[in-house]
């Protein structure tokens, strides 16, 4: 059932999901790039933002303000992750942890643990949706829902404000040279813990923003986070682990094969496309595309 | 005259290993002072324990008569006391001037635009105004000992800078232009220096007084002919002559 | 030292977050094991959905029947079947070897309730599927298997009344791969090639776990059908309403869900524009007339959660209480007489007719059914209590 127009429809389809698979990943990637750890609860932390935004939609603000809320939830989140830093990843620097790996393992999965149950109890059996009075947009020849676009469009936003935060203001600097020396740093004058806090939080708002911006189309529910989580780790292992245009690369990439996969080799395998994906790059680049593995000078 | 920089009794363990035992030294404000003894005596060990990378086991460490013992590495450096590293640490993918401006603004005051023209002044001092804009990463071992050293310059208030071998294995052109920052700084501003080297032409030049540590202890101090002629410091480096 | 007591901190944190999962059990209780998909790649809505209504089982046994074989209180062990097989497998061992459960009931993903009962064939404890409709799970004629749901060729039979009708030709599939849509949308080939209705018959599928169907539906709308089914569970199905719309399909296009998800009180909050004109498939009316079991649980849930239960919740109901009653007959908490008690015993559930589990021939083996309805929404915001019903479909085994 091969057209042009069917191939250049699932391309345009294939970057637009592929880009908000970045946003995703570009959290987790970042997180581990300055506190060295894996965040596991990350996907928690995009059904929070889901829900904040669901919740200020509805109750405050209106569908039509959504770029309002959107924002809102993500200072939200960011402040949240500001709170829990210092209670649960601290303590892997200040109380001589040793095996800090598996202490971040252990700590963030049941953080985890504790926030999904947490919202299951006070949220319900049910999935919500906040609404969206976005209309149809064409992409050339694909129509894609307006809260699809406006989700694309702006995570596009979210990137680049990213971007110029890392390489035009003084906390960006501190952040990148932290991503290749903690000690450095250190020794430069800069209270590594409280930048250790600071990423966290940024990082954790990242998939905030994700999930405000998804509500309407992938809804809000306790565990809307999963998903989240397996195509940021995919997307981390096909870009390399603490690389920024790593994660934004591999996005677009793992979006664009699964959508040509469905489309032209064969639709039940979507999510197996991805995993091939995974493991072709595990065996000729282990590091990922971008991954570097020695980054001091 | 007061010691700027002083340590009473300093020690720390790595399992059965004592690398520093009951150090006692004192660093008078503006002194240039040479550290020296043979590999493993424990001098990275005296400086990681004065910049806070490790907290002491027993004694105490005081900078301008307040104790700094067992302060996070950021505090120390943020009351004047800077390092450089043995193995030079720069943020490699970081341009040479972000890596000057990082130490400046790592104070929390200071403006961009007054770190951008101190940074640009010490490039230009240094001849690697032209490298401005590249990644440290691309810069050759000498050229990177002396941007390291230059980082700790960066700070308006820097008192006391520790440098750790920051002559070993560069050539001499860059080990001249060094030496002349070291001497600069320390007669413009007074800034006090502690530095761990083997190169005993070097350490004749800048430093009028030496400690020797062997094992972890401090066995000798005074001139470098003064303890280039006790036997016990002699024995230490296995009969290698000194001057 | 500090980094054992911060590890034990981080667990004891994750253990007070999974507690709600486990019942709390006291000494001497019968104990019912619950499987249902608490999280994805399950759903979770239709997990706990179940669970409330096994919840108000072990409440009216406790307090209106006064307990099971000699006043002993009942009490559920609830495990979370996640949708996947591995999971249900070793939720199923828990409840059966450690919880020492009666039964377990609560199965919705086909897939697990196939997987599981392979294990129960050896282990002996009697499984009920509350909403799995796959064929195999009763098919194998396995002592232990037992269901209450309506299997996949009644449905089927269902859709094809439905398609004649009102006269659909070109009709487009849009399955997930689990045994539930492939056994649905295998049925349907089937039975439409074996009888000889004059339709195209189109079949795309897609991974349960997917975020985007926008791919299937491009290829669904080069088809130009005149009816889509809808073969997804959970989220996809709402995904699969929403990316139709935006793609054209809907609202030109009928489409037809091949569950009762469109009952659910959130359905008209995801679909407040893009939900109308749909037509699902029900089990449940609140028109027909119930046991007096089934009008104490819609009122007591109505109090409880302020809304009208769905099926999934009569059902879990049901279930729980036809272990318990199969308990009390047998005055046995040993699995084989559960067992015999299923087979032989006559029991009450939600719907006025009274459950029996024949063994029956092929997979009408040990399978209650409920009538299936079709349900079709004519206006925004409609109750599905108010809907029109444009037909019921009462599927026998045959003789
Ligand atoms: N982090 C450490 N862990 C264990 N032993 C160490 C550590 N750092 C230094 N040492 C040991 O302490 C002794 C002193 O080392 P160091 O201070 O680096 O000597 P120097 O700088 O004088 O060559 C050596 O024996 C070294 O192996
Ligand atoms: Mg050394």
């Amino acid at each position: 059932m091969f057209s042009s127009e069917l191939l250049a429809q699932t391309l345009i389809a294939g970057v637009m999901i592929g880009v908000i698979y970045a946003l995703m990943a570009l959290g987790i990637t970042f997180i581990y790039s300055i506190v060295k750890m894996i965040n596991w609860a990350m996907g928690e932390f995009y059904m929070i933002g889901s829900f904040v935004q669901y919740a200020l939609v509805v109750y405050l603000l209106g569908p039509d303000l959504w770029w309002v809320a959107a924002p809102l939830s993500a200072a939200t989140v960011f402040l949240l992750g500001m709170v829990i830093e210092p209670i649960l990843i601290k303590p892997m620097f200040t109380q001589g942890i040793e095996r800090r790996d598996d202490y971040a393992t252990v700590v963030t999965i049941a953080l985890l643990l504790l926030l999904r149950n947490l919202a299951t109890a006070l949220g319900g059996p049910y999935q919500r949706n906040p609404g969206s009075d976005l209309p149809t947009v064409m992409i050339g020849p694909l129509p894609e829902s307006g809260a699809r676009f406006a989700a694309f469009l702006c995570t596009l936003l979210a990137l680049a404000l990213f971007y110029l935060l890392l390489k035009r203001t003084w906390l960006g600097l501190a952040l990148r040279a932290a991503a290749q020396s903690r000690i450095g740093v250190e020794t430069a004058g800069i209270d590594i813990l409280r930048l250790d806090q600071v990423a966290f939080g940024i990082g954790v708002a990242l998939a905030a923003i994700a999930g405000a911006l998804l509500a309407p189309v992938f809804f809000v529910f306790p565990t809307n986070g999963v998903v989240t989580t397996v195509k940021g780790f995919e997307i981390i292992v096909i870009g390399g682990l603490g690389s920024i245009p790593g994660a934004l690369v591999a996005g677009i990439l793992l979006g664009v094969v699964e959508s040509l996969g469905t489309a032209f080799i064969s639709s039940p395998y979507q999510n197996a496309y991805g995993f091939l994906l995974v493991l072709l790059i595990l065996l000729i680049r282990p590091s990922g595309l971008f991954g570097e593995r020695v980054r001091q000078a | 005259m007061a010691a700027l920089l002083e340590t009473a009794g300093l020690s720390k363990r790595f399992g059965g290993l004592v690398a520093t035992n009951g150090v006692d030294v004192a660093i008078a404000a503006g002194e240039i002072r040479g550290l020296i003894g043979p590999n493993g005596a424990g001098k990275t060990t005296l400086v990681n324990l004065l910049t806070g990378l490790y907290a002491p086991d027993a004694g105490d460490i005081r900078l301008a008569g307040e104790s700094i013992a067992g302060l996070s590495p950021h505090r120390i450096a943020r009351k004047g006391l800077l390092r450089s590293f043995q193995v030079t640490r720069l943020f490699g993918n970081l341009s040479l001037l972000d890596n000057l401006l990082l130490p400046y603004l790592a104070r929390g005051s200071g403006a961009v635009a007054e770190g951008l023209a101190r940074a640009r002044h010490f490039l230009d001092l240094t001849r690697l105004a032209p490298l401005a804009e590249a990644p440290a990463k691309s810069l050759s071992g000498g050229q990177r000992a002396l941007l390291q050293v230059v980082c700790g310059f960066m700070v308006p208030e820097l008192k006391c800078y520790v440098l750790d071998e920051p002559f070993a294995g560069i050539n001499p052109v860059i080990k001249d232009r060094i030496i002349e920052l070291i001497l600069a700084d320390n007669a413009e501003r007074g800034t006090t220096f502690l530095i761990v080297s083997h190169e005993m032409t070097v350490m004749r030049r800048l430093c009028p007084k030496i400690t020797v540590m062997i094992e972890g202890r401090v066995i000798a101090e005074g001139t470098l002919e003064e303890v280039a002629a006790r036997r016990d410091v002699v024995e230490a480096y296995l009969g290698k002559t000194l001057a | 030292m500090p980094q054992s007591r911060a590890l034990a901190g981080a667990l004891a944190v994750a253990l007070t977050a999974t507690a709600g999962i486990v019942a709390a059990k006291a000494a001497d209780e019968v104990i019912i094991g619950l499987e249902i998909p608490l999280s994805p790649p399950g759903d979770p809505t239709a997990g706990q959905l179940i669970r409330r209504g096994g919840e108000l089982a072990v409440e009216y046994v406790n307090t209106k029947m006064g307990g099971v074989a000699g006043g002993k209180k009942i009490a559920l062990a609830v495990e979370d079947s996640q949708g996947r097989t591995e999971a249900g497998i070793a939720g199923y061992r828990r409840l059966a070897t450690e919880e020492h459960a009666v039964g377990v009931t609560g199965f919705f993903h086909s897939s697990v309730n196939i997987a599981v009962n392979e294990v129960a064939n050896e282990i002996g404890v009697p499984t009920i599927a509350t909403q799995a409709s796959a064929a195999e799970i009763t098919a194998k004629h396995y002592d232990i298997a037992f269901r209450t749901h309506a299997i996949d060729p009644i449905r089927v039979e269902a859709f094809r009344e439905f398609v004649k009708k009102k006269g659909f030709k070109r009709i487009a599939m849009v399955a997930e791969t689990t045994d539930y849509g492939i056994g649905i949308s295998d049925e349907m080939e089937q039975q439409t090639k074996a009888a000889g209705d004059k339709v195209e018959l189109m079949k795309v599928t897609f991974d349960h776990a997917t975020t985007d169907l926008t791919p299937q539906l491009l290829q669904v709308k080069a088809f130009k059908p005149d009816l889509v089914i809808n073969i997804a569970v959970g989220q996809p199905l709402d995904l699969m309403i929403d990316q139709a719309t935006t793609l054209g399909i809907l609202p030109q296009t009928a489409m037809l869900i091949s569950y009762d998800a469109p009952a659910r009180p959130q359905y008209w909050k995801l679909h407040p524009q893009d939900g109308n004109g749909i037509y699902f498939i029900a089990y449940y009316s609140p028109k027909e007339k119930l046991s007096d079991l089934g009008d104490w649980l819609v009122k007591t849930y109505e109090e409880k959660y302020k809304e009208p239960p769905i099926y999934s919740s009569l059902n879990g109901f049901g279930d729980v209480m036809i272990l318990a009653q199969a308990v009390d007959q047998a005055k046995s908490t040993d699995p084989k007489a559960v067992v015999k008690a299923l087979e032989t015993g006559t029991f009450k559930s939600w719907a006025a007719a009274p459950v029996t589990f024949p063994a029956a021939k092929g997979v009408y083996w040990h399978n209650w059914s409920p009538p299936i309805l079709v349900i079709h929404y004519t206006k925004p915001n409609e109750d599905w209590r108010q809907a029109e019903v444009v037909l019921e479909h009462v599927g026998t085994a045959p003789q």
